[in-house]
């Protein structure tokens, strides 16, 4: 923030915190979390915007009407990535918690799918810096993969992260030594 | 993100001097990218001057090229060897050609004329032309699309509207789809200068070359205005300044030319396009100081503003701009903070250091040609302005004409598309084609338009629509 200027945590002025989307339902039960891979939505206002419904394979992001918010069914949810790849509101992270545990064999990491469209996109195994919704610094991950969408455009950068953190993290940038 | 094929070198000269240029570029895109932001002085005090549209449809940008005064050089592709000049002391005459100006004539015939090839006028040209009638797409712009092509963010809305796709993709498809099409011509550098009441027909003239003018005499069933939209400046010391330019006009540089406009640019609108932009810019690698906007809360989609949030770009509510300051351009700018009643809040003045300054404080209508028709126009400050009175079927009080997207309120791209398929059906019809099933078919489009209306961010377009909407058309 520049010297004179105080920054303004609010949702006027776009922040979202992980609070207003517990009120909105948008983050599943520790069991759900705990259990599989999920997508959390940071996406709570009545928009005319379907993309993640139409993309999802199972029926699992609801959505009556164009204008209704997303909700997810968790039991119908595979956590295939589509709706993070498709979303053209960059909206949703997909959190996997057991990733840690059962891939890396280290239950205090997490992977967590993170929508990103600025180049150069960062590379397997770089090291990036891990921001929070109002680029609050959280620590340091790192890219364990890359998926690129041809049918959506959005690139997933896969990282690996803490796991307290794994539902903070919503934006990251690779650090490159100086 | 963006792979820009700039085509073949070239040389332009400006005011005696070599500039580098590409083909693709137009004469402003090619001066702004060699570093030149001033492009002319105003008449009385002298002041330096920038382009502000980037899109032909403010006079920021006119100079005299080859000898032809008051070029818009934001939509006048460059030529080897062109020479461009500032214009001087234009304030009491206009300037004469120092050459002969070559005007050809030809009268044309249609089922639709449409004015406009943005996200409006294509999808009315696809719609009437499947229908089998004879369409003509006019553009005064050199490249069909409208603002589509600067839209390099992926679309919201439903499959009906393209959503996900990304707006410039959009744009490729629709003109793809219409150049398959016998029954469609689009013309581009085409402008409507007048309309001939009695008989129902339009002038125009288009620009085949710079000096080389065909005067159009356009007979048509029906047509459709989708003229789309001007940004609006804002009032505060140092508007004029180079650097200062719309939103839109910085997207134009950046998306479709690849060029950065500024370093570090203060944006001024925290709706959808200053947030969108803002976005557009950071992927440019430009890094944006501030987005700042006046009002209590941001009037954009919360996953547009999260997303430039964080990246870290500052969204400050209640703020504005005092001034903007530098010597011939933008070198820095001073913010304040306001109360509830938009009252400064003494002491609370920033100076920034930024090298440009972006407006994104909305749109005007350009509905000139339905003043030229004498449509009825009213005054909703819901919808933008003036705009025109408008049956559910998008006729306006001129029977056979016919308005659709931005120029009918300011919206979406996804509205005015969707306007597009409701205008351009009902311009078929009039003109005698189409049956049941477009009927349906357009009934279907209103339904979308009242659905997707229908979300709370769009109240105040609801309210403005009932005060513009006539009885009768199709319901």
């Amino acid at each position: 923030m520049m010297p004179g200027l105080e920054e303004q945590r609010t949702l006027e002025s776009g922040y979202v915190t992980l609070d207003d989307l517990r009120r909105h339902g948008n983050i599943p039960p520790d069991e759900v979390l705990e259990s599989r891979a999920v997508p959390i939505f940071d996406c709570i206002e009545e928009i005319p915007c379907t993309p993640c419904r139409d993309a999802c394979p199972t029926g699992a992001v609801i959505m009556p009407t164009m204008n209704d918010k997303p909700r997810v069914n968790w039991e119908a949810c595979t956590g295939c990535t589509l709706c993070a790849q498709a979303c053209p509101g960059l909206a949703i992270t997909i959190v996997n918690i057991p990733f840690g545990k059962k891939v890396l064999k280290d239950p205090a990491k997490a992977l967590v799918s993170v929508p990103y469209e600025i180049l150069p996109i960062p590379k397997k195994g770089e090291r990036v810096a891990l921001y929070d919704r109002g680029h609050r610094y959280l620590g340091e991950g790192e890219v364990f993969s890359v998926i690129r969408s041809h049918k959506y455009g959005t690139v997933l950068i896969n990282v690996i992260v803490p796991k307290e953190i794994a539902l903070e993290v919503k934006f990251v940038e690779v650090i490159r030594d100086e | 993100m963006l792979k820009f094929d700039r085509g073949r070198p070239i040389v332009i000269n400006f005011n005696g001097k070599p500039v580098k240029a590409f083909e693709t570029e137009t004469v402003a895109a090619a001066l702004y990218a060699s570093g030149v932001i001033k492009f002319g002085y105003s008449a009385e005090r002298h002041r330096p001057r920038g382009p502000f549209c980037m899109i032909g449809k403010c006079s920021q940008c006119l100079m005299r090229v080859n000898g032809y005064p008051h070029v818009r050089t934001c939509i006048t592709p460059v030529e080897d060897g062109m020479v461009v000049e500032y214009e001087e002391g234009h304030d009491a005459e206009l300037p004469l050609p120092t050459k002969e100006m070559l005007v050809k004539r030809e009268d044309l015939e249609y089922d639709a004329a449409i004015i406009g090839a943005g996200p409006a006028g294509l999808s009315a040209a696809l719609e009437a032309s499947g229908m089998g009638a004879r369409v003509l797409v006019m553009d005064q712009s050199p490249v069909p699309g409208g603002q589509l092509v600067k839209q390099t963010h992926k679309f919201f809305g439903t499959k009906e509207t393209f959503a996900g796709m990304r707006g410039f993709e959009i744009a490729k498809m629709l003109t793809d789809k219409l150049r398959d099409r016998e029954n469609v011509d689009v013309m581009p550098s085409t402008q409507v200068i007048g309309y001939f009441r009695r008989e129902g027909s339009l002038a125009a003239f288009r620009t085949d070359g710079l000096g080389k003018y065909t005067l159009l005499r356009i007979r048509a069933k029906s047509i459709i205005v989708a003229t789309g939209a001007m940004e609006r400046s804002l009032v505060f010391p140092g508007n004029d300044l180079p650097g200062v330019m719309g939103a839109g006009a910085a997207q134009t540089l950046m998306n479709v030319f690849g060029i950065r406009p500024a370093d570090e640019p203060l944006i001024i609108g925290a709706g959808n396009v200053g947030v969108i932009v803002a976005y557009q810019a950071v992927q440019a690698g430009i890094k944006v100081k501030a987005v700042i906007d006046i009002a209590k809360k941001s009037a954009a989609y919360l996953v547009h503003s999260s997303k430039i949030r964080r990246m870290g770009i500052p969204i400050l509510m209640r703020h504005t701009i005092r001034e903007a300051y530098g010597k011939g351009r933008v070198e820095g700018a001073t913010i304040y903070k306001v109360d509830d009643n938009f009252h400064p809040i003494k002491g609370s003045e920033v100076d920034i250091e930024v090298d440009g300054v972006w407006l994104a404080v909305g749109l005007t209508p350009s509905i000139e040609v339905l003043e030229l028709m004498e449509a009825g126009i009213k005054f909703v400050p819901e919808l933008g302005g003036y705009v025109p009175l408008r049956h559910r079927n998008l006729e306006t009080t001129v029977p056979g004409v016919f308005v659709a997207g931005d120029a009918s309120c300011i919206e979406e791209a996804s509205t005015a598309m969707m306007e597009g398929r409701v205008a351009g059906i009902a311009a078929a019809m009039k003109a005698g084609l189409g049956g049941d099933e477009h009927v349906k078919r357009m009934k279907e489009a209103i339904k979308w338009l009242d659905e997707f209306r229908s979300s709370p961010h769009y109240r105040r377009i609801r309210e403005g629509l009932f005060k513009v909407t006539l009885e009768g058309g199709a319901s």
